[in-house]
């Protein structure tokens, strides 16, 4: 088995929470996701967030606007809609939720007892 | 030489490279091909085109005159190509990027001959054992606290060595290789962090060193409710108290000398676990989790880029926000052991007063459950026992628990659900407190009228002219250790004895001595008490039973007066009035000083009436007497006929029997117990044999003082 394979399994799982927490904090466009998931020690490819943002936009999770800007081409920011608050909070708990059992499990000192 | 072509790019004119234009197009339609079933497709694409188009124009801005090859391959590989897409994109970048900067810091390691340097990142003064720490590869931290005892121990002599290294050693930056390091943990901080920080160093439970750090405070708290409840001196392990001490000072140096575990590496280090990306990642996700507990480092980053996000405008003020807000509280070096210090002497100062507090507290409980058998004697029905449980309780009681429950849930580290324990806590206290305030007044309403009852009781005239008054001891009264109630013996600190479950005796007697108005002896026999109303109180004092008895010239008092429950303690007092002839002599007898709350007053107080009350003025000279010793009544009031017949001390024993002759002149230093200068006096009183040399009542001016002293000494 390729560890990179379980472990980009891994990430892939967390990454619409991840991105999804960030734009809930306020509106943000895709370089600026970028800089945040590195700061924070997440690595991603923007060409992985691109049709990611893509997704949930269809989905009616985010929905963006145009801003001019006078250095380049006018950016687009995303920011969470309703639904798109709604989907993150189920995402929260269900990610304590997962952290808290994955904690619990890998972190049991006790050998199980072996059946005869 | 390159061909140089122009693109209309997403509405903008780019001069590129022409081969770069190859490279840009192929890349682009491996992206439509990618995403061809996707729906929205198109607009990825679109999307990630106005990406370049933006790096590009950045770049034409900063001078470049055309995008290269070089430029597009750069850009393709940030933004990844299509076949990393939905793969693992970032482990193999990060994998190397992580290989990188531990090989860097072996190179690292490796290029300098290792050299002794100041440390410029890790410092707390100077960073000379950040330095020191780097070279000899131990934890910056032991070496900050090694040459702290040093320091002490050396009497100072390693601060100069500091200094002397401070000048020589040339400063460098330095990462610290170290694997495990000892920090504060300020995640699961109760005070400053240390205790939780050492827990996770040594990898046990948080309670485990705060349970020391907490034990001579408890230690301190048992040994107080020792004390209190059995009476005996226990002085308690002294050791605790010293421990005290050290183990207070150990933590500030701790608290000093530990930095506090801030980013996610650090607290990595802290664990001492392997610092590399799924390490990291772990930790930031445990992290994440507790984002909305509490505000970690990353997230205060986090939201003061947040604050950076809005528009252009924003922006710039947010930069500035960030420039002010990074002047903040210092987190190594002086300033912070300076805060450290005030905080610890808050500290201090809170848990002494705390300490106080509580064993004031318990000791007031103590006290409250020893006089439990006189209860009987003061609280009376229903009501009044129902108030008292619940002061106890309620009021004393309940601080002290919920003060140990607290104590111990901080040092546990048990966060508490809700404030409802707090609030239970406090609304039963507030319940003692009117229980208390209840009983006060019904308390109060019970003492409130007086009454006394006097008896005139006859006396004959004794038959040498004096009268000796004595407690009766007629039945010989056992005293051993069964009138000790708690191992102490209540004979002396309150005013009865002879405690049973039906009777309780008081002694509360007070004998006037007075000039009789006539030439014959009086005794009057005041009973008074206290109740609800007048005829309770009156038919209270007509309860006291206090018999007197004359034989001859022996005036036998009762040992005391019982109450019963029934009567319940109400102040009851007997006075004694003896009216004495002028002339006519009277002796005390020793024995009476049993009585508590007593003193004989040798005055006519006016005629203000008779003083009934409690005097405990020991050191008023008027009121003082001595038994054993005779005194005569004159005009003036009672004088001592120098007659001693036992020295207070019993070290001087006069003539029992001596003859009331002028041979018997005392020597006027030979008492010691009285300086007094010598005063003639012409006493008009005829029956007075002796050569007082007492002094009289009137000029004592003088020699009151040396009396007071004397008396004091």
């Amino acid at each position: 088995m390729n560890i990179e394979n379980t472990q980009s399994q891994m990430r892939k799982g967390i990454l619409e929470f991840c991105i999804l927490s960030i734009i809930r904090r306020g509106e943000a466009y895709p370089s600026d996701i970028v800089e945040e998931m590195r700061s924070a020690n997440l690595n991603i490819l923007e060409g992985t967030l691109y049709p990611l943002l893509t997704r949930l936009k269809n989905a009616d999770m985010l929905t963006y606007r145009w801003v001019e800007s006078n250095s380049g081409p006018p950016r687009k920011y995303f920011s969470l809609t309703d639904k798109g608050l709604a989907f993150y909070r189920e995402l929260e708990t269900t990610w304590k939720e997962l952290a808290n059992a994955v904690d619990a499990l890998a972190s049991k000192t006790e050998i199980r007892a072996e059946n005869p | 030489m390159k061909k140089i072509i122009n693109i209309n790019f997403h509405s903008r004119v780019i001069p590129i490279e022409e081969t770069a234009y190859d490279i840009l197009r192929k890349y682009v339609d491996s992206l439509k091909k990618h995403f061809a079933d996707e729906e929205g497709g198109d607009e990825i694409v679109n999307d990630i085109e106005n990406r370049f188009a933006e790096l590009f124009s950045d770049r034409l801005k900063k001078g470049a005159t055309c995008i290269t090859d070089a430029d597009v391959e750069e850009i393709i590989t940030s933004m990844g190509r299509p076949e990393d897409f939905d793969q693992d994109e970032t482990s193999n970048k990060n994998g190397n990027s992580s290989r990188n900067s531990s090989s860097f810091a072996e190179e690292a390691a490796a290029d300098e001959p290792r050299r002794l340097y100041r440390s410029e990142n890790d410092k707390m003064l100077g960073g000379v054992c950040g330095g020191l720490a780097a070279y000899l590869r131990i934890d910056p931290s032991v070496v900050r606290i090694i040459y702290a005892l040093l320091i002490l121990g050396s009497f100072g002599t390693a601060l100069l060595l500091y200094i002397i290294l401070w000048i020589a050693l040339p400063p460098k930056s330095m990462v610290t290789k170290i694997r495990k390091r000892l920090f504060r943990d300020p995640d699961h901080k109760a005070i400053g962090g240390v205790a939780s920080g050492l827990a996770a160093y040594f990898n046990i439970e948080i309670w485990i060193p705060r349970l020391i750090f907490c034990l001579p405070l408890i230690g301190g708290v048992i040994t107080s409710i020792f004390r209190h409840a059995t009476w005996f001196d226990y002085e308690g392990p002294v050791f605790l108290g010293g421990f005290g001490g050290t183990l207070f000072i150990t933590y500030i140096i701790l608290w000093i000398v530990l930095p506090e575990a801030q980013t996610a590496s650090d607290k990595l280090e802290m664990r001492g676990e392997k610092i590399d990306l799924e390490s990291i990642k772990n930790t930031i996700k445990s992290d994440l989790e507790g984002f909305k507990q509490k505000a970690t480092v990353v997230g205060e980053e986090m939201k003061v880029k947040a604050e950076e996000f809005g528009a252009e405008v924003k922006r710039k003020s947010g930069s500035l926000k960030k420039e002010i807000s990074s002047v903040n509280i210092p987190r190594q070096g002086i300033g912070h052991a300076i805060g450290v210090l005030f905080k610890a002497f808050f500290l201090f100062i809170t848990v002494i007063i705390t300490f106080a507090l509580v064993a004031a507290l318990i000791g007031v409980i103590f006290s409250g459950g020893v006089v439990l058998p006189l209860k009987e004697y003061f609280i009376h029905g229903f009501w009044q026992n129902i108030m008292a449980w619940s002061v106890l309780l309620f009021f004393l009681i309940l601080p002290v628990v919920g003060l140990l429950t607290w104590l111990i849930r901080r040092i546990i580290g048990a966060r508490s659900g809700s404030n409802y324990l707090g609030y239970t806590f406090g609304s039963l206290w507030v319940i003692g407190l009117i229980s208390l305030i209840f009983l006060m007044a019904s308390f109060g309403r019970h003492f409130s009228t007086p009454s006394s009852l006097d008896d005139k009781i006859e006396l004959t005239a004794p038959v040498n002219g004096r009268l000796i008054v004595k407690m009766d001891d007629s039945k010989p009264y056992y005293i051993d250790d069964s009138d000790d109630w708690m191992g102490m013996n209540w004979r002396h600190r309150g005013p009865f004895f002879g405690l049973t479950d039906d009777s309780l005796t008081l002694n509360t007697v007070r004998i006037d001595i007075i000039k009789s108005n006539d030439s014959a002896w009086h005794l009057e026999r005041v009973r008074r008490s206290l109740g609800n109303n007048t005829a309770e109180a009156r038919s209270l004092a007509s309860q006291i039973n206090f018999p007197v008895e004359q034989k001859d010239s022996v005036l036998s008092l009762s040992r005391g007066f019982a109450i019963t429950p029934r009567q319940q303690f109400r102040n009851q007092k007997v006075l004694l009035v003896i009216e004495v002839p002028v002339g006519k002599k009277i002796l005390m007898k020793r024995n009476l000083e049993d009585y508590k709350w007593f003193s004989i007053n040798r005055k006519r107080w006016g005629n203000n009436g008779i003083n009934i009350e409690w005097d405990d003025n020991d050191n008023d000279y008027a009121n003082s007497w001595t038994p054993e010793v005779e005194y005569v009544m004159t005009e003036n009031g009672l004088e001592r006929t120098g007659k001693n017949f036992q020295d207070n001390n019993g070290n001087e024993e006069q003539n029992r029997n001596a003859l009331p002759d002028s041979s018997q002149k005392k020597n006027p230093n030979g008492d010691y117990r009285y300086h007094k200068p010598k005063t003639t006096r012409n006493l008009n009183a005829p029956a007075n044999e002796k050569n007082p040399e007492d002094k009289d009542v009137e000029s004592t001016e003088s020699s009151a003082t040396l009396v007071l002293l004397t008396n004091l000494s």
